[in-house]
């Protein structure tokens, strides 16, 4: 969803996205375990921590960067991936680190035993996507934003400032990137950055770029296929399930050749 | 008359004629390559104090070098960005390390067929190429995990995490090449040969479409170029070059394992391009140089700088700060990499920098 959030607003792809969800996860380990604050507090700071770091990021590098090429911002933007993530490395050095869950324990469905964890997961997630919906079609920033994403040059015509749009976006996308990485992963660590870069990116291009909705049925859409492909893979064809780190990306390009408007998404016609 | 009279001039003229082109042409790459064969002597007595094997490093140059040369020609010519090249580079390696250790082919015919394979695997990703933008740069870069996760999976062909060991070294038919200072020949001939070859591309009719398609591929259709075709073409070359690269990189390495060949080695590939100058030959060059030198140079540093913190030494990667540092000034300051900003100093005798904070009048 942070993915679909900056690429709205800037036309960028933020490949640090995943670097927001590790700090999410770290400053969380931090906050609760290091400094014992109570749990809803430190998920609160790093949320709010996790916001700054992505307006930072975007006043100092993406908004040098507004005129340049393409190619120019994606590399800028990975350039901003390693230091991140070697900042994380020397502030935080073990491998990984236990966020403690919400509410422990687990309870038994007829037929499943779900823990509780899963459900803040998925309460928190569905609370997130009402509260951007709500934001991107009701209030005014939202709107503003969302006009800043159909054309730069008109919306900086009836007066938005596009820049601070694109600020927003980013401090919006790095808060929702922060409070995945900690609900989403109570083991916070490293190798998360780039997987889950490629892995949003499926997501919201599965779902169809630019569609707050469609990301998240992207989402749904890409763990399902994740959890079922290397199962049927090693029951029927007999191979390691090693394979699963490659469905995201087979599911990308599968769906960009196909249907690159996403699953949800409503075609466009090409003009020349 | 006027054809009678062409003819009338000796063919050992018009030979010197092309002669004297030929050299004045590729001026830079003679020096280059004079400079190169000079560079054993005087790079050993240099090593010992910088705690940097100059000849050692610069065989790495030399086959990053042909890998950056590929994808500066799909990247910084076609304007396709590619974050896939890894991939061709492990697929390369690969190749050449399976067919000499596994099936016993001579180490030459290996690197070919690493070339052939890799770029058959280019013509069959090919359809990718439809995609524009972000789509493609995502798309290559799902290749490359694609490919990572093959490399490792397939444990009964590239022996899984484990790789391969004891690969053959460098070698010709009759000929081992066993020193450190042969094998750094070996791949700088090769090396020279891709970048006269790849420079007299950008100029030719070839170069001259694909940097058309860069600018708009509406008008370079209209036009009467074969965009597609053109595309699928150069991705495929690129693919090949990398192939090379990662063929010769087996055999200079001895062994390879799936690691080497994650996404983060087409990144630093890309880096190479992006840092050294896209659209230009010598900015794959100057690229290969800088990203391959750079960790060497942190690593050494502190042997330079005597005392050390503690804390600076325990910590191992500090590397990535600096990298990610460079990377991100370099974008910003000088976006068209380091040859296009040298250049400008020495030909304008202009600032290499820009200043992207100045506020435009009409944004």
């Amino acid at each position: 969803m942070g993915f679909n959030i900056i690429y709205n607003s800037t036309g960028i792809i933020n490949f640090a996205q995943g670097e927001f969800c590790m700090f999410g996860g770290l400053f969380a380990f931090t906050f609760s375990v290091s400094l014992g604050l109570p749990l809803p507090l430190a998920v609160l700071l790093a949320v709010a921590v996790t916001a700054v770091i992505g307006g930072t990021m975007e006043r100092l590098v993406v908004y040098p960067l507004r005129n340049a090429n393409i190619i120019t911002a994606i590399i800028a933007t990975i350039g901003v991936s390693i230091f991140f993530k070697s900042m994380g490395r020397l502030f935080w050095p073990k491998e990984a680190y236990k966020v403690p869950e919400f509410t422990g324990g687990s309870f038994s469905l007829p037929g499943a035993t779900v823990s509780r964890q899963f459900l803040w997961v998925l309460g928190l997630t569905v609370i997130s996507v009402l509260l951007v919906y709500l934001f991107f079609n009701h209030t005014k920033a939202g709107k503003a934003m969302r006009a800043c994403s159909i054309n730069r040059q008109a919306a900086s015509l009836v007066g938005i400032n596009v820049s601070r749009m694109s600020l927003y976006a980013f401090i919006l996308a790095a808060a929702l990137g922060g409070l995945a990485g900690l609900i989403n992963a109570p083991y916070a660590s490293y190798s998360i950055g780039l997987f889950l870069g490629i892995k949003g990116f499926t997501a919201a291009v599965v779902g169809g770029l630019g569609n707050t909705f469609g990301a998240v049925t992207g989402g749904l859409v890409l763990g399902l296929l994740e959890e079922l492909i290397p199962g049927f893979l090693t029951v029927v064809l007999g191979v390691a399930s090693g394979y699963k780190d490659a469905v995201a990306a087979v599911l990308l390009i599968v769906v960009l050749l196909l249907r690159p408007q996403g699953i949800l998404g409503k075609g466009t016609v090409e003009k020349v | 008359m006027l054809e009678e009279k062409q003819d009338t001039v000796p063919w050992w003229k018009k030979a010197n004629r092309g002669f004297t082109y030929l050299i004045r042409r590729n001026r830079t790459l003679l020096v280059f390559a004079v400079f190169l064969a000079v560079m054993p002597f005087w790079a050993k007595p240099l090593s010992a104090p910088l705690g940097i094997d100059l000849i050692f490093v610069m065989r790495l140059v030399g086959v990053f070098t042909i890998a950056a040369v590929g994808l500066n020609l799909l990247m910084g010519y076609a304007g396709q960005v590619s974050l896939g090249q890894g991939a061709f580079f492990g697929i390369g390696a690969y190749t050449s390390a399976i067919l000499t250790v596994k099936a016993g082919f001579p180490v030459w015919l290996g690197i070919i067929m690493a070339i052939i394979i890799s770029a058959l695997i280019g013509l069959l990703v090919a359809p990718i190429l439809r995609l524009k933008g972000h789509y493609l740069a995502m798309a290559t870069l799902g290749l490359g995990i694609i490919a990572f996760v093959f490399f490792r999976e397939m444990t009964w062909l590239t022996g899984g995490n484990e790789g391969i060991r004891s690969i053959p070294g460098l070698a010709l038919p009759g000929i081992g090449v066993t020193s450190r200072r042969g094998e750094f020949y070996f791949v700088w001939v090769i090396a020279l040969i891709i970048l006269a070859l790849c420079a007299n591309l950008a100029r030719s009719r070839v170069g001259r479409a694909i940097r058309a398609l860069h600018q708009s591929e509406v008008a370079a259709e209209a036009m009467g170029v074969n965009v597609a075709g053109s595309k699928i073409r150069i991705f495929m070359l690129s693919a090949a070059l990398g192939g090379l690269a990662g063929g010769l990189f087996a055999h200079l390495q001895g062994f390879i394992d799936p690691n080497m060949f994650s996404i983060t080695l087409s990144i630093s590939l890309v880096t190479m391009v992006v840092v050294g100058g896209m659209e230009s030959i010598w900015g794959a060059v100057a690229g290969a140089g800088v990203i391959t030198f750079l960790p060497k140079i942190v690593e050494a540093l502190p042997k330079w700088l005597g005392e050390v913190p503690k804390w600076v030494e325990r910590y191992s990667n500090y590397e990535g700060i600096i990298f990610g540092l460079i990377l991100i000034l370099t974008m910003i300051f000088m976006p068209s990499g380091i040859t296009r900003g040298l250049s400008d100093v020495v030909r304008y005798r202009r600032s290499p920098f820009i200043n992207p904070f100045r506020k435009k009048v009409v944004e």
